[in-house]
Order: C-alpha cells, then structure tokens, then sequence
C-alpha cells in the first residue's frame, strides 16, 4: 500500500509544479541529519536531549495506515460483552462510530491514521498532537501517579509518562468509554488502561507497542504493534473535523 | 463497461484500503463503481473530506448534479493537491464507489482525470483509494 500511495504521490508531484514551502509545506526541516543528495537520513543514529534522555520530538506517520485492528492484530480476545458490541457495530457497518461525527476516536486507531501527530517533549509534560481532527494529548511526566480515583471520566483518559532506559512508557486510564478503538468497532470501556511503549530505534524510525488492558470487552490484554517514520520538510495541518461534515447523513446498513 | 472502467477497477480493486475519517462501508459500496464525465459546478476544500460537485449529461441529455467525496485536505495537499486544483468549470473523468443510498448522486472518488489528461489520486477512504500512474492506459 506505502508504494501505491508513494507512486500515486510521485504521479502527482511530477504532474502538479509544486509552489515554493507554501505554508509549512516543503519547507526544510533545519537541524536533521540529510544524505549528500538532500534527503533525510532517516538511519542517522537517534538524537538525545540536553538532559540525556532520547528525544521523541518530531512529527511522525503510522508506516502503515490501520483503520481496523484485525489487520494489525493476530487475535483479539473479545469477552461475551465485548463481542456482543462489536458484532452489533460490524452488523450495522460502524454506522455509529461517534469519530464518523467528529468526536473522539481511539487511541489505536488515532495513532495508525494517514496523518501524522507531533511529539513535543518537554520538562513535565510531553504533549501528543495528532493532526486528525486536530487534537492534543498531555502526558503528564513530573513523577505524579495516576489519580486514584476518577470522578469525570475522559474520552482520551488521563495519562502520566516516564522512561524505561530509552523506552518512553505512558500510561493512561480513566477513559470514559465511549471512544471506540478502530473503524471496525471495538469496544472500549471505563475499565481500561492503556500502556504505550515508544522506541525511537534511530533518527527516522520509532516502534510502539500499545497494550489494552480492559477486562469488561477483553478477557486478558492483548497488543498493537507499529512503527512510525519521521516526517520531515512539512508540519502540522489545520484538520477542523466540524467544518464539513457530510457523511453520517447518508450511513446506510 | 469500457477499457478505461476496467483497467480503474482492475486497479482500485487490487490495492489495499487506504483511509477515512469514517466508516467508508457505512456509506458506500466499493463494489458498485461508475465512471462519470462532468464538469465541475463546485469545489469544497474542506475538512474532514474535500468535496467536489458535477453535472453530468445523461443519455437523453438531462443534467444531473453529482456530489463527489475525496480524501482529507491535509492529506490531499502533501501529496502536491491544491485548494485550487480543481476549478469550477473543468471537466473531469472521475471514478467513484457509489453510495449506498441510491436517492443520493454521490460517489467516493478514487482517481480524477483531469482535461489534460493528468490523472490524479483523490484520496478515496474506500478499498482501493490507493491509485497507482496507470489510470490513462499506456502511461507511466
């Protein structure tokens, strides 16, 4: 799929005379590692921090989109009441999916779209902004623990952040629910807790394991696994979801 | 169908899906594909889907308005795309997954063949949004 699209992109770039960095777009990234003939080099080794720690920064896209997590995970262990949900969403073609509406989509699914999200790491917080539906993420990395208790529950639960030696490890519970994790329709519930694992193995490339831990829809937890190619010479783009949204009018099973 | 309907559906239904914001089976039906040739009526460089509209000349020479969906503008425009590169007025060749509701002229564009000829990718969330150079038969 990555070559179709790129051939596609080709087809277009060659076919369409690009204007000069319009907006952010083609602008040279400064400060990145280039091959002789002015490419990135995503094989570089990964850069660190002032204070030492590996640095995540950057805007990053899912090598491989996923809208559904079958296609990504080998088995996915639904419980009775899990299986129950997502049958019914499968019966009725996801025509329910609240991300069809604007709202919230999983993190999963978040992570695995055709547009990137930002890193910005910095001292206590590191902020996750995702270009889809432009949307922000704080993972908090003061030394803080999760709250204990959860009075307001949150689509996108409450997350805190530390390092497992080069390994960035976010934690996060207290999701409301309501988000479902891909366009297929699996469920989640208020139970859940999400571990992300990110590994910047190099300048261009970092993998993630995402873990769901979530007893009511699963019946053990099960893990996302997918790497993520930096993205250089373009930055986030304005993505108002609400601006046109056309579709859910004509969802039809 | 002609050559040109064959070799697009040959395309779009060897390569993988692509993306969307949405559910693309919960409106369309990827098996269910035309061709359509019109002209541009309106353009809609909007978020989460860019839209286009088309009238087209049916066979007894009534015109129909046809609502046209493509890909994300973001995503779009990093693959060279424009707000302004399609313009009211332009013909365009363009073919689309139907939707499911047939009382709706509107179709999930997979590639657009430009006037010129330039054939370009529209972005399609559906099975087989990813169109490779091939949609004018004998061109790379």
């Amino acid at each position: 799929m990555r070559r179709a699209i790129g051939l596609a992109a080709l087809t277009l770039l060659s076919a369409i005379p690009l204007g000069v960095a319009a907006q952010w777009q083609g602008y040279p990234t400064p400060r990145i590692p280039r091959t002789a003939d002015g490419k990135v080099n995503l094989s570089a080794p990964a850069p660190k921090t002032a204070d030492g720690q590996p640095d995540l920064n950057g805007l990053w896209l899912a090598s491989r989109a996923v809208f559904d997590l079958r296609l990504a995970v080998k088995e996915i262990p639904l419980s009775p009441e899990g299986k129950r949900i997502f049958d019914e969403r499968q019966a009725t073609q996801s025509k329910d999916d609240p991300s069809a509406r604007c709202l919230p989509t999983g993190l999963p699914v978040r992570a695995l779209l055709r547009t990137p999200f930002k890193i910005v790491q910095g001292p206590g917080t590191t902020a996750i902004l995702y270009e889809s539906s432009t949307r922000f993420r704080q993972v908090l990395t003061d030394g803080r623990p999760l709250p204990k208790e959860i009075d307001w529950p949150a689509w996108q639960g409450f997350s805190i952040g530390r390092w497992d030696t080069d390994t960035f490890v976010i934690t996060t519970s207290g999701f409301n629910g309501k988000a479902w994790l891909d366009q297929a329709g699996h469920p989640s519930s208020d139970a859940m807790t999400i571990t992300e694992r990110f590994r910047r193995r190099d300048f261009g490339h970092m993998d993630m394991e995402m873990i769901i831990d979530d007893r009511k829809m699963y019946t053990r937890p099960w893990s996302i696994n997918a790497e993520f190619i930096l993205q250089a010479d373009t930055e986030l783009l304005e993505f108002i979801c609400e601006e046109n949204e056309r579709d859910s009018a004509g969802f039809r099973r | 169908m002609d050559k040109l309907l064959s070799a697009l559906v040959a395309v779009a239904l060897s390569t993988a899906v692509v993306a969307g914001h949405h559910s693309f089976a919960a409106e369309y039906n990827a098996n269910d594909q035309v061709t359509l040739v019109g002209t541009i009526t309106k353009v809609e460089w909007t978020n989460p889907h860019t839209w286009f509209f088309i009238d087209v000349k049916g066979p007894e020479g009534q015109v129909v308005n046809w609502a046209i969906e493509g890909g994300a503008p973001t995503v779009l425009y990093r693959e060279g795309w424009k707000p302004t590169s399609l313009k009211v007025g332009d013909q365009v060749t363009v073919t689309i997954a139907l939707a499911k509701d047939k009382s709706r002229k509107q179709g999930n564009a997979y590639l657009v063949k430009l006037p010129d000829g330039r054939c370009v990718f529209a972005g399609s969330s559906g099975p087989g949004g990813a169109a490779t150079d091939n949609c004018t038969p004998g061109r790379r």
